[in-house]
């Protein structure tokens, strides 16, 4: 208790210090957490396909019930709208003519069980990973849960949103117990597997492991194996927007859509169309005005505006004459039927308005569905993987672990780091209080010699410590002295910046006299050595110790900008520039409070040796 | 260092001393000392130091001595033909105004600074040759202690200085601080002490090479009154036991009649010695002493001779006792 109550005051500025780290990691997290959140790039997408009919119906009547139900629904089949009479509600569509053909009709049974768990399949040729598949006469739903972390080839843990659910590594179903463990959404595998493999979990009814050779997995064995469905209605999004023969522009029922989405599937009618970016086969040099493109009609862009076509351009077939050359590399595309011509909203630019009566709808699109990180900035901020002021504890909890991630005998070891450090500093403050001290007892005695040097050696000071030690490391390294090999250019770097202030510092101490204790030294007829080493330099004892203090800061700088410039795995210098390259925010603040800490704890061990060899001074 | 010229011992100058003790001593006047002032009309009863008269060692000589300081092109007189001769054994002082060139006085016996005119011999030599061979010993009005030395090292330092072994170091240190009654503060350190006892040990440290000659300039100067009496005793004590020659810096009259044999008094402007005083107050002092009818006539003896030397030489009091024009003030004690 007596120790707090003398030592409050640093208890209370550190504490303070600490609390102030809070307000301040907020004050640099917020405006990135919530850039991450705007940032479309970090949403997480979801898309919107045609649904295909859950139950198979006995015949082309009656009413079909669908997986899910778009916004604004429209039957179609093979990529047409189908010419039937029908009223929606939800998911269920009642028909008022019967179709043409039924509804689906069931193709040919999946090849499998393809292993002994019963749960592989193959599908067959003609069919991809978007073919409904079907039981029973009931339509199974996919569902896959992909590992939070990556296989690295070593690790055996991993971890699914998913609680439940057998696991799948690659195009393999394991078996539990004997492959792996799972506890909850924690998985542990008796095997690691193999790099760059995906590691999912069914969640569904079944899984497309293999879309290229159509392996796919059910979560439950079963009787008879699964059929594909064949020929079959499903219930697209119709795009919203006018069809009068004069609006071109149509609205997703989900915004913003993903403008690169290639799988988007968009038609007018029976008609794909298509949005993929046409370059023109000339450069844009900045002086050409013509450019051919593929096709003859489209949407021309320039650097992603839309061109007036009459007045920007004239368009003779596929080639396009601009009334002004486009800038040198400037984009110009051409997009044969439509472009995404508002992200935010989801609408679409047709090149040519569709006639009455037709239906714009989509098969296939994407869109961003929230932003990846959550949905309040507070939550954006949390999941921050980087965070340019980590609050306090999170370094706090981040210091054990740094300390035991990598054993003793490991060259990464940061203890062997900061020990390195440590004699790479220490080194360099002995040589610069050496020199410093032999400079500045040749100033006080030498007045001209001060004169001559004072100002070099203020000039040597401002030389840039960062721009020197390359030069210094280039001639040391002509004579074979190396940061790897020696702790000599780490002193010597250090030492330079670390015996201007004990050479400063001393020179005070030594005319620091008290006048009249010369004077008793002249009453005594004391020679000059004796008034140095009786009264000038013990007088230049405190002094020479704050200088010292000073001296081991710089010197810890000094070795430190040195391991910067070294490619051994030594020091906390390398350390640092290894997690700026890194971009590991939270290591470079373990990193910086480790330096502190050996900084103040160099400090605190020479006010620890002033105690014992001064103790004149009073407490 | 070798210099062994007086490789005194404690003891035996203690036994030299004894011949010469103030109280043992017959009084006789020592006429030459007395030139000015009523001080020569008056009875010399006690003159313990001047027992041999003339035939005791001459310790001080000056003749016509002046110093002269050059402060920014002009030149200001702080010592203007100064006459003094002090035997050995005598306890004199020299008191008068701020800038009367007293501790310039002190500071040329000591070899501090040189004189720029004038002939000074101290224990028979030049100034010089008697600082080199140690001829006196110098108390500051501060202490002028060595902060990083304990009390026993600081006494000891003028003796590491002149080279004497490490045991008789320690003895005369020792023995020293037992006389100015430090016994038990061997270890401490200075910033330890009161202002009184760090003086203390600057007289013990004076003394510590037994020089024949002890310089205090206004040694008591920073101290309150009532220690400054008790280290008047204690001085005077010590003067006893070690018979030194004394040459007392002071601003205090009650201070200078106390302790001193003789007392020269000084004005300022240019500093000059006005006259010198016999004091004839029996030894050994005591407190008794102080409130002795004679006390109070040679007190105001040195008064009426202060204020004769401020009116009769310049007739300007208000200047006198200015400080910060002082000459002596601005390169002596600082």
């Amino acid at each position: 208790m007596s120790w707090l109550r003398r030592s409050w005051p640093v208890v209370a500025v550190m504490l303070a210090t600490v609390a102030l780290g809070y307000p301040v990691a907020l004050l640099f997290g917020l405006p990135l957490a919530r850039q991450r959140m705007h940032d479309l790039s970090n949403w997480v997408t979801a898309t919107v396909s045609a649904a295909p009919v859950a139950v198979v119906p006995n015949g082309s009547n009656g009413s079909l019930t669908f997986d899910h139900a778009p916004a604004h629904g429209v039957l179609v089949r093979n990529g047409a709208p189908v010419a039937a009479r029908y009223r929606m509600s939800g998911s269920t569509v009642s028909l008022e003519t019967p179709l043409a053909r039924p509804a689906v009709r069931l193709g040919a049974a999946l090849e499998g069980p393809l292993d002994p768990s019963g749960l592989l399949y193959r599908l067959p040729p003609g069919a991809d990973a978007q073919t409904p598949l079907y039981v029973g006469g009931k339509l199974l739903r996919a569902g896959a849960d992909a590992a939070i972390e990556r296989a690295d080839g070593r690790a055996t843990t991993f971890t699914f949103h998913a609680a439940s659910g057998p696991v799948a590594v690659g195009d393999r179903v394991l078996v539990a117990g004997r492959d792996y463990r799972a506890k909850g959404d924690t998985v542990t595998f008796t095997q690691p597997p193999d790099f760059n493999v995906d590691v999912r979990r069914i969640t569904g009814a079944y899984a497309v492991l293999d879309p290229a050779k159509g392996i796919i997995a059910l979560a439950h064995p079963s009787a008879a194996p699964p059929r594909v469905g064949q020929d079959e209605v499903r219930l697209a999004e119709r795009l919203t927007g006018a069809v009068d023969g004069r609006n071109r522009t149509f609205a997703f029922a989900h915004a913003p859509v993903v403008e690169t989405d290639s799988a988007r599937q968009v038609y007018v009618d029976g008609r794909p169309l298509s949005s993929t970016p046409q370059r023109p086969k000339e450069r844009v040099d900045g002086k050409r005005t013509r450019f051919t493109f593929t096709s003859t009609s489209g949407l021309v862009t320039v650097d992603g505006t839309l061109m007036t076509p009459g007045s920007q351009y004239t368009r003779d077939g596929p080639v396009v004459t601009f009334s002004a050359p486009p800038r040198r590399n400037a984009e110009v595309r051409q997009y044969r039927d439509y472009l995404v011509s508002n992200v935010h909203k989801g609408t679409i630019l047709l090149a040519a308005a569709p006639k009455p009566g037709s239906v714009v709808w989509a098969a296939h699109y994407s869109y961003y569905a929230r932003p990846e990180c959550g949905t309040t900035v507070m939550q954006c901020f949390y999941s921050m993987p980087q965070h340019p002021v980590p609050f306090p504890n999170w370094i706090a909890a981040q210091v054990i672990p740094y300390f035991t991630q990598y054993p003793i005998t490991d060259p990464r070891n940061i203890v062997r780091g900061v020990l390195y450090t440590t004699a790479g500093t220490v080194s360099a403050l002995l040589l610069g209080a050496a020199f410093g001290v032999l400079l500045a007892v040749l100033f006080v005695f030498l007045r001209p010699l001060e004169q001559a040097l004072l100002p070099w050696v203020i000039a040597s000071q401002t030389v840039p410590i960062i721009a020197l030690v390359p030069v210094l490391l280039l001639i040391l390294g002509n004579f074979g002295i190396t940061v790897q090999t020696s702790l000599i250019p780490t002193a010597l770097i250090g030492a330079y910046i670390a015996f201007f202030p004990v050479t400063v510092g001393t020179v005070t101490g030594l005319r620091s006299v008290d006048p009249l204790a010369l004077d008793l030294m002249k009453s005594y007829a004391a020679n000059p050595f004796q008034v140095f080493v009786k009264v000038r330099f013990p007088a230049a004892v405190p002094f020479l110790f704050t200088s010292l203090k000073l001296g081991t800061a710089a010197a810890l700088v000094g070795a430190l900008v040195a391991e910067t410039e070294s490619n051994n795995r030594s020091g906390l210098g390398y350390d640092i520039i290894g997690q700026v390259q890194a971009g590991n925010v939270s290591d470079l603040w373990i990193l910086l409070l480790i330096s502190a800490a050996l900084g103040i704890g160099l400090v605190a061990l020479i006010g620890l040796v002033q105690r014992f060899s001064a103790p004149w001074d009073r407490p | 260092m070798s210099s062994r010229s007086h490789p005194l011992r404690l003891g035996r100058q203690a036994t030299e001393a004894d011949s010469r003790r103030p109280a043992s001593a017959a009084a006789t006047a020592r006429p030459a000392a007395a030139e000015g002032g009523e001080g020569a009309a008056s009875p010399r009863t006690v003159k313990p130091a001047q027992a041999e008269g003339a035939g005791s060692p001459l310790v001080i000589r000056a003749e016509k001595v002046c110093k002269t300081y050059r402060l920014r092109g002009s030149e200001a007189v702080a010592l203007q033909d100064a006459d003094l001769e002090v035997y050995q054994g005598e306890f004199v002082s020299l008191i008068g105004p701020s800038g009367c060139g007293k501790t310039t006085l002190l500071r040329l016996v000591a070899d501090l600074i040189e004189p720029t005119s004038g002939s000074l011999e101290v224990a028979g030599k030049s100034a010089t040759e008697a600082r080199e061979s140690r001829e006196y010993g110098f108390v500051f009005q501060a202490p002028v202690l060595y902060h990083w030395r304990s009390v026993l090292a600081n006494v000891t330092l003028p003796l590491e200085i002149m080279g004497f072994p490490r045991s008789e170091r320690r003895e005369r240190a020792s023995a020293l601080l037992a006389m100015v009654g430090l016994e038990g503060f061997h270890r401490q350190y200075p910033w330890q002490l009161s202002g009184g006892m760090q003086q203390r040990v600057s007289i013990a440290r004076a003394l510590a090479f037994d020089p024949r000659l002890l310089l205090m300039d206004e040694p008591f100067g920073a101290l309150d009154e009532i220690t400054r009496e008790t280290m008047n005793h204690e001085l005077l004590r010590i003067w006893g036991q070690t018979g030194k020659t004394v040459l007392f810096v002071t601003h205090s009259i009650a201070e200078a009649v106390f302790l001193s044999s003789r007392i020269v008094v000084m004005t300022a402007r240019p500093g000059r010695i006005q006259s010198i005083i016999d004091v004839d107050l029996p030894y050994p002092r005591s407190a008794g002493t102080r409130e002795s009818e004679r006390f109070f006539q040679l007190t105001t003896q040195v008064r009426e001779a202060l204020r004769l030397g401020q009116d009769g030489t310049h007739g300007a009091h208000a200047r006198a006792g200015e400080p910060g024009s002082a000459p002596d003030e601005g390169a002596g004690t600082s």
